[in-house]
């Protein structure tokens, strides 16, 4: 498909448009500690966000989300499904983060499908920016995820210096741009583009080898690392553990949840909500009559570690894309690339 | 209809805030009187019977020996005993005491402390056995609420205690260790609370005490590496949950 240029003061005339149809999510605020929510004019739009605390998982699988409410009444049972039909764009997604909602896809339209995952995502149109500032934390060249994007969007932007390279990746992309009056790239745009992608990648210092890890896992299932980061010492500069569950609720490939009822005080209405959930906190392992899969500490952080890596469920791939949230977030300063490389070494 | 269940609601040492968390619950308070009989709650009314009760909340901790007394009493009247808010957990706030030497503590009080008979502050769960623990300082309502739901429908309530960070990214909060270097003890802290305080922008004190499983000792070596000392550490981990087993160490015993 044809690839257009806009002048970077013009964004607005393009967001302007989107604005008209859609609701608009995207980075408010410049840094590593951004967040992407509802962007009403140009003025709350900051593309030039290294990363944010919370990815943009969120808007398909939700912290908290009610999924149906029911009714009891005279012996039966009441059905209403909450169904979320907004349409929505989100604007300025880096690579890591749109290569995560791929994986994402992947999970929950395996075997079962998800509804309300799959519902959301229909809704989507997602604009991609590529990331030329890649922070210090950034290992997503080694994940295949970045920093530049070559599938899942609708349409990616480029900052070329004074100009954005808008490129178009699907029919819901060229069908929201339609009746714009935008110049085609040139040659050189096209050119400028490679250059950029050339430096952001010189950008990223964090290299990994990827597909060593799922292995990685499976061989080093006793490992005293373990025991290092769940109870004393930590790893290469780490302090041990927390459980404090922050890396898994930011990453933006972690999915798993938990699904309860409440219901209010005539005890007869209530609702069945999921809940986002981390396999680093002890309650996620819990079964009837206090039972627990994952007791310590050391085997809460070796699953959670395992699973990026790609080994659990018999998994053969990461389901990292490297985005480093999880590094920046952790109040210990556990480092996962560095712990796969501890592990790597003392093999 | 059934006979509705019986509640107690005692008050031992404590500041009175949990029984008031209770009076807060002004959209929720008339259909909480339609489901139970509030049979015996000093604060709130005249006329009180506390036999045979079915559930007894119990706010404040043990620190006389008069009140060791009650709670054994209130135990024998009672089916479910809840230990309702931090004091009556472990002693919470008041238990600072038990850090400095009973006459000195006493001393600092009162005129003539030779009236004054007291033990050191634990609690209730030291003397009898608790059947539920409703955490907080005080417990949010909608704790409050789970528990009571739960006891009329004989389910388990679902009162998870992960820690505040949790709720804080719940909330999409940037994290005030990592981004500001600043001491939130929200890694050791059980949530509940909605991670009010991270929320805005203020470090978690602590009041909903450890949460399940924490890594104390982990976390008072992150705080001696941004800056904190030995005393301030101390502290921290007193103030609200000194006695619980799950601090212990840090405050320092
Ligand atoms: S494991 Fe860490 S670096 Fe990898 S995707 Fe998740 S948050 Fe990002
Ligand atoms: S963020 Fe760090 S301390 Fe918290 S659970 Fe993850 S690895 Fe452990
Ligand atoms: S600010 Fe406090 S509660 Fe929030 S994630 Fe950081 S340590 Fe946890």
């Amino acid at each position: 498909m044809a690839s257009y240029i806009i002048d970077k003061k013009d964004l607005k005339i393009l967001l302007d448009k989107f604005l008209k149809e859609f609701k608009v999510y995207g980075p408010i605020k410049p840094g590593l500690d951004s967040s992407v929510d509802e962007i009403k004019s140009i003025d709350d739009l900051h593309l030039e966000y290294k990363s944010t605390i919370i990815s943009p998982k969120k808007f398909f699988l939700p912290p908290k989300d009610t999924l149906f409410e029911f009714k009891i009444q005279k012996g039966n049972y009441e059905i209403k499904e909450i169904v979320n039909d907004e349409k929505f764009i989100l604007f300025g997604l880096h690579p890591c983060d749109v290569n995560a909602i791929l994986k994402l896809d992947e999970f929950f339209s395996g075997k079962f499908k998800d509804k309300y995952y799959q519902n959301r995502r229909k809704n989507s149109i997602i604009i991609a920016l590529n990331c030329t500032q890649p922070g210090e934390n950034s290992f997503c060249k080694s994940m295949n995820a970045g920093p530049f994007l070559y599938k899942g969007y609708d349409i990616l932007l480029t900052d070329i210096d004074t100009k954005y390279l808008i490129e178009i990746g699907s029919d819901k992309g060229k069908k929201i741009i339609q009746g714009l009056k935008l110049n085609i790239a040139s040659k050189n745009d096209l050119l400028k583009k490679e250059k950029k992608c050339k430096l952001a990648n010189k950008k990223i210092k964090k290299i990994l080898d990827p597909n060593w890890l799922p292995k990685l896992a499976e061989e080093n299932l006793d490992h005293e690392i373990w025991i290092d980061l769940g109870e004393r010492g930590g790893v290469a500069g780490s302090f041990p553990c927390l459980s404090c569950g922050s890396c898994s609720l930011v990453c933006p490939t972690c999915y798993c949840y938990d699904i309860y009822d409440t219901v209010d005080l005539s005890l007869k209405n209530g609702s069945r909500v999921r809940e986002l959930d981390s396999c680093q906190l002890l309650e996620y392992g819990q079964v009837a009559l206090g039972g627990n899969f994952r007791k310590d500490r050391k085997d809460r952080i070796r699953h959670w570690m395992f699973c990026k890596f790609g080994a659990a469920a018999g998994s053969k791939n990461s389901s990292c894309v490297g985005c480093g949230r999880c590094i920046r977030v952790c109040p210990s300063k556990i480092d996962i690339t560095k712990v796969a490389k501890s592990l790597w070494r003392k093999k | 209809m059934a006979k509705k269940p019986k509640i107690g609601v005692f008050k031992l040492t404590g500041c009175a805030g949990c029984q008031m968390e209770i009076f807060r619950m002004e959209d929720e308070f008339l259909d909480l009187i339609k489901l139970f009989d509030i049979s015996y709650w000093k604060m709130a009314k005249r006329d009180n019977d506390d036999k045979d009760l079915d559930i007894a909340l119990i706010e404040g901790g043990i620190s006389t020996p008069w009140e060791i007394e009650e709670i054994k009493c209130i135990r024998k009247n009672t089916k479910f005993l809840v230990a309702f808010g931090d004091c009556a957990i472990g002693g919470c706030i008041p238990s600072i005491r038990n850090w400095i030497p009973q006459m000195e503590s006493e001393e600092i009080v009162y005129p003539d402390p030779s009236k004054i008979c007291s033990t050191k502050v634990h609690g209730i769960g030291e003397y009898v056995k608790v059947d539920a623990e409703l955490k907080g300082c005080p417990p949010h309502r909608k704790t409050i609420l789970e528990l009571l739901k739960s006891a009329l429908l004989k389910i388990r309530p679902r009162l998870r205690q992960h820690p505040v960070c949790v709720e804080c990214k719940f909330q999409g909060n940037a994290c005030l260790i990592t981004s500001n270097k600043l001491p939130c003890m929200g890694p050791v802290i059980s949530g509940g609370c909605g991670a009010i305080c991270p929320t805005l922008g203020r470090i978690c004190e602590g009041c909903f005490g450890p949460m399940s499983n924490p890594n104390a000792s982990a976390l008072a070596n992150i705080f001696r590496d941004i800056g904190l000392n030995d005393e301030d550490i101390k502290r921290k981990f007193r103030k609200y949950s000194g006695m619980s087993p799950e601090f212990r160490l840090e405050a320092g015993h």
